[in-house]
Formats: structure tokens, sequence, C-alpha cells
């Protein structure tokens, strides 16, 4: 495995260092981090089938490494190469591609700039962060629920432009998906191939300046794609975030973000595959209208110490009935910058539809460090 | 006809001219020097402010804005400005001319190796150098060539502003070496290592830093070192920037005789710091009555 590991990451480096050479006659090496994530949890819904609430034994997990590659490729354009080993089995583990694309960031009209490859989408707020980025330690309920554990992450091609709106930072972007199952529906796959299920996704972005110390962001996004593709079922997401945060000291912050979403579908099928039935008993295709959202806030403190909490509420993109709320704290600590981070998690999650209603509570420490560059943070 | 152009003509006489060379600097010590050699033919704005760090900048979309329209960015450079890759990216402006202004500077503390070992070390050298006012004759310099590729017809302009700032500063630097003389060899703590050229310049010898590796917070026992060297070399001051955190300094000054001084790296770090010449005179005196 390490020896896999270790010949593809040598593979990708040399690409960016012969492709160097040959073009420029120089060395040109991309910038390389590696950050790995380990995560000690403990659930106490192991023996809630039999009616007992009790803690898990606590175990030590590999949650996932990152291994990072960013370089220009020329004076136009970047690439950034993503690559990771999903946990928890770090033996077994096989190294996949997160991210694989390039951005053209000058020279072409109107200064669009142009990724193509396998990214993360612009789209909502968090879904551009990678979660060893995240403050807190779990995904949002709406997030896992809508977008997904890996992100809102797709083959396709990207295209955003600034809008001439005064000294007010607007970016508009837009791209063209493969259609990738993307949240709860991720099991139905059109095998036949008869009619592309591209999705389309949009973002408009605000940025404001509010004082010297606190900015404002906001965040119109839409993503469309077909979530059946036997019955050419649509979804329509809609999406409004906003990050607010006020730095008064280079020790002290406080960030407030949130997101709420909205989704239509019509669906013939629940995620599960089983048929909508009417009351006649017949299938029946129905229009589903949920969604879902999350809003935290995180102060850091002290230089090396953070303090948050969540809260999340969700409904299924196939059942207004199926309906999940969390509340969550965490503390974060980073002894020195960002090359160590360590997080506490607790985290209550009720799920509640028709005919059940469970209640988990979740606490997790998770470690991570960072090897390599360390960037400065976007917004 | 004739009347409206006999109005245009009194208007382009009356209107202050136009600024053709717009930049934006890194640093607010940057701005204002480029207001002294660019007057008003330059339009200037700045990123971080003089009670900023300089090091960790958030990279925010209202610095891509600011350089969007610019025609210039000044940066220190030596990877002082980490960040800058990433904001002029982002400003999609293929015009914008990126000056570093480091490209000439005498350059000290050049590390042999680097790695993470070594804290925050900087792999071109310590690039704190414009806080040694003899260097900022050759950042004019840079400055002047910069503007007169943008405006080559104001070069006499910006050549005649420079010269009359540079005869103001010299005059100040040799009243400042004057009253930093009788400090010559005279130890001093320093909370980063940001006053390597300062302490060059005046020759004065900076013992330790507070941080006990560049970027690195202060520990306890390094802390508890600083208190002995402090006690056995008799030192007076701690230099600490208004953006850092001055308890571990004062717990020393505390436990000794030293007394904590906030000096500032950048304009606008301190209210006296109004252009470079006043925090440059604002440094000197603070440091010159904590010596005496």
């Amino acid at each position: 495995m390490v020896r896999h590991l270790s010949s593809f990451v040598a593979a990708v480096v040399s690409v960016f260092f012969f492709a160097g050479n040959l073009s420029a006659q120089t060395t040109i090496n991309p910038d390389i981090s590696v950050i790995p994530r380990f995560i000690i949890q403990s659930n106490d819904s192991e023996r809630l089938g039999e009616g007992k609430r009790e803690f898990s034994r606590p175990d030590f997990a590999f949650e996932e490494l990152e291994i990072v590659l960013q370089s220009y490729l020329n004076p136009f354009a970047k690439a950034d190469v993503i690559l990771t080993l999903p946990g928890p089995d770090l033996e077994e583990s096989s190294l996949g591609a997160e991210e694989i694309y390039a951005t053209v960031v000058r020279g072409l009209p109107l200064d669009l700039n142009v990724r193509f490859g396998k990214y993360r989408v612009d789209y909502g707020k968090i879904n551009l962060v990678h979660p060893h980025a995240w403050p807190f330690v779990t995904q949002p309920l709406s997030q896992q629920r809508f977008i997904g554990e890996e992100g809102l992450n797709d083959l396709g091609i990207s295209a955003s432009v600034l809008l001439p709106t005064g000294n007010v930072y607007t970016k508009l972007t837009m791209d063209l998906l493969r259609g990738a199952p993307i949240g709860e529906a991720t099991g139905i796959e059109d095998t036949s191939g008869a009619k592309p299920t591209y999705a389309n996704s949009a973002r408009l972005t605000s940025f404001f300046t509010l004082s010297d110390h606190s900015d404002l962001e906001i965040g119109l996004s839409g993503y469309t794609g077909i979530h059946d593709p036997y019955n050419r079922d649509r979804f329509y997401y809609a999406n409004l975030d906003f990050k607010y945060k006020y730095r008064p000291s280079s020790y002290t912050s406080l960030v407030l973000q949130g997101e709420y979403l909205l989704n239509t579908r019509k669906a013939s099928q629940d995620r599960d595959f089983n048929a909508f039935v009417g009351a006649d008993g017949n299938p029946e295709r129905r229009s589903i209208n949920t969604g879902g959202m999350y809003l935290y806030a995180d102060c850091q403190f002290l230089k090396t110490f953070s303090l948050g909490g969540r809260f999340d509420w969700s409904k299924s993109p196939y059942s207004k009935d199926d309906d999940a709320k969390a509340f969550a704290v965490f503390m974060g600590y980073y002894p020195v910058e960002e090359t160590l981070g360590v997080r506490l998690h607790y985290q209550n999650t009720k799920t509640e539809n028709v005919s059940s209603s469970e209640t988990v509570n979740l606490i997790a420490l998770q470690i991570l460090f960072s090897i390599g560059p360390h960037k400065a943070h976007p917004f | 006809m004739k009347r409206i152009l006999s109005i245009l003509a009194l208007l382009a006489c009356v209107l202050p001219a136009q600024a053709e060379v717009r930049v934006v600097t890194s640093l607010s010590d940057l701005a204002d020097l480029s207001r002294q050699i660019g007057g008003e033919r330059v339009q200037v704005d700045y990123i971080v402010r003089g009670n900023q760090n300089p090091h960790f900048v958030e990279v925010k979309p209202s610095y891509m804005m600011k350089l969007k329209s610019a025609d210039i960015f000044f940066i220190i450079g030596m990877d002082l400005e980490m960040w800058a890759p990433q904001i002029v990216d982002g400003s999609r402006n293929r015009k914008l001319d990126v000056v570093d202004l480091s490209k000439n500077m005498p350059k000290l503390e050049v590390p042999s190796r680097v790695d993470a070992s070594q804290g925050d070390v900087h792999r071109y050298g310590n690039p704190h150098y414009w806080l040694d006012p003899r260097n900022i004759k050759m950042l004019l310099e840079e400055m002047i060539t910069a503007f007169v590729k943008i405006s080559p017809n104001d070069e006499s302009y910006f050549r005649a502003n420079a010269e009359t700032y540079l005869k103001k500063l010299e005059a100040k630097i040799t009243e400042w070496e004057t009253v930093m003389k009788p400090f010559a060899g005279s130890k001093i703590i320093t909370f980063h290592k940001s006053w390597t050229y300062f302490a060059s310049w005046l020759n004065l010898v900076v013992a330790d830093q507070v941080e006990p590796k560049p970027g690195i917070p202060p520990s306890p026992s390094h802390t508890a070192e600083l208190i002995s060297l402090v006690r056995e070399g008799g030192i007076k001051a701690i230099v600490v920037e208004p953006f850092y955190d001055a308890s571990a300094a004062e717990r020393i000054a505390r436990s000794t005789s030293a007394k904590v001084i906030r000096l500032t790296t950048s304009v606008g770090g301190v209210d006296a710091a109004t252009d470079y010449i006043s925090m440059m005179a604002y440094n000197i005196k603070t440091l010159a009555t904590t010596l005496r």
C-alpha cells in the first residue's frame, strides 16, 4: 500500500517537475502539503436497540489523509491536485483523487476565470472548505443529506466573472457538471447512457467590508440535476449562505456562518428505491419540497483556542416526514499556528420519521497535523 | 462653440490634475513613501493596517477589489506577504505590475537551510529592511522606476519629489543617529525578529526574542531563560509590536528591571506614527527614553 502510494505521488510530482523542465528549462516543483486527520470517538447508539443508552468504548481511528499539490502551470493557469486516502482502515485504504483541476486565472476576455477537471463546486459557503479547515468535526446534517459526505464535487467546467458593482466584490460562477449522484441519491445510476444527466450550478456572492475589523459575505447558489435517470426526474436546490467575521485583534475573532437550502424535486421512489404508492394503491410521482440549514458561531478567544456551537436542522431530500436536528459544541486548540490542531466535539442528534425517533450523543476528539506550506486562508 | 471650448480649457486649468498612477501597497509605510514621491499624480491605497501583523493576512475579496483597478502593487517581498499571490490572482488584473521592492536590498539573516523546526523563517532572509531608513533611498528608486513605466512624462516630477524627501530623511537620519549614539552596543530583547535591520543601523544588540523561534508562541521555559538573560545583561528594553500580545514580555519585565515598550513597524501602528518619518521618530524617541 505504502509503495503504491509513494509511487503515485512520485509520478504526479514527476509530471510537474518535467513539465517545468521541458517548458522553461527550470526546476519548478509544486507546493506539497500533507494533512492527516485522526479521530477518537464514542457514541451512545450501539445498544439503543436493547433499550440501553451507554457510550461505546472510544476507539482510535484514521479519518483521512489529504495530499495537496499546487502549482502554476504557466503565467496564465494554476493546477491543483488533491489526493485522499480515506479512513478508517489505513492499511487497506486506497488513494483516490478528490480534486484534479486546472484554473485559467488570467488572459481570458472579461477577466474570466475558467476551471476544468474534478473539483469542489463553488456552491454554498462550506462546500469549498475541506474538512481539515472546519472548526468542528462533523459535517452539518443538511450538507450530509442533500450534498453528501464528499461535498458537491464533480467533473465539469466552471467559469466565473467579477460583476461591475463598484467597490463591492461580486462574483458570478457557473458550472456545467457531469451530474454525479449527490446526497442521499447515491444509488440510481443510468447504465443505458441514453441521455446525459448533466447538472448545472451557479453562485452569486458579494463581499461587504463593514468596518476595519468586520466583514460580511452573502451568497446565493442554485443547483439542478437529474436524480432518477430512468424517469428523468430532476431536482432543484436553492441555497442562501452568509459568513460574518469580526476580528478585533490578531488573537481574537468571532465567526457567524449559516446556510439555508431549499429542495424541490419530482420523485417516483424514495431514497431506498421503494416506489411511492398513492392512496389508490397505484404508483405515483410526487412533488417534494423540503430543506435544511445550519448555523454556527466560532469564537477564537486566545491565540491558540477557539470555542463554538452549531445548530443543524434538515429534512430528507425525499420526505418531509423525515426530520433531523442536531446541536453541537466544539473547541479547537492550535498550539503552533495550523501545524497541529486538536478539536473536541460533542453533538446531540435527534432523527424522527413517521414510525420512529432516535437521539444519539457523540463525543469526538480529532487530531490533525499539516506538513508543507501554510497558505493564507481565504475569507 | 468657442465659449464651450474656453470653459473646458478653464476647467482643465482649475481642476486638480487627475492622478495617473494607481498604486496599492502591501504595507502602510510603502503607501506613505509612494505618496511622498508620487504627490497628486498617484492614487495610493494599502492592504495591511499599521496595527495588523503583516505576516498573517486573511485573503479577503475586498483586497482583490483594491488591486483590480491598480497599475502597481508594491510589496516588501522576501516572503513577508505570503498572502499576496492569492489576492493578485483574485484581482484578475492582467495589467497589474507587482513590484518586489527587496530585489536589490542588502539582506540580513539569509538562512542556509530552512525547515519548520526553525519556526517561520523566511527563506530569502529577514524581510524587515524598511526599518533601516538608509534603505529607503534604494526603495524609492525602485518605486520611481515603476511609476515611470506607467507615467513616463512625470519622471522629473517624481525624481524632484524623491530628492526633496530624501534630503529631509537624511537630515532626520543624522539626528536619530546622534540621539542613539550613546546607546551603541546596548542590548535589547524583541518579541519577533522584526528589528534586525533597525538594530544593525544603530549598533544595538538584539540579545534574544520573546518568541523562542520566529512565529512560535512564547513558552514558560524560554520566558524563564529570558528573565535570567535580562537580569545578567542589564537589559532595559523589551520591544513589542502593537499587534503582538505583550503578556509574556510583561512577565519578564515584572521579574526584572526591564521595561516593555511598544515600537511600531508600520505607519499607523501607534497614533504618533502618521508617516514614515514620524514613525521612525516615535520609535527612536521611545527607545532612547527607555535606554537612558
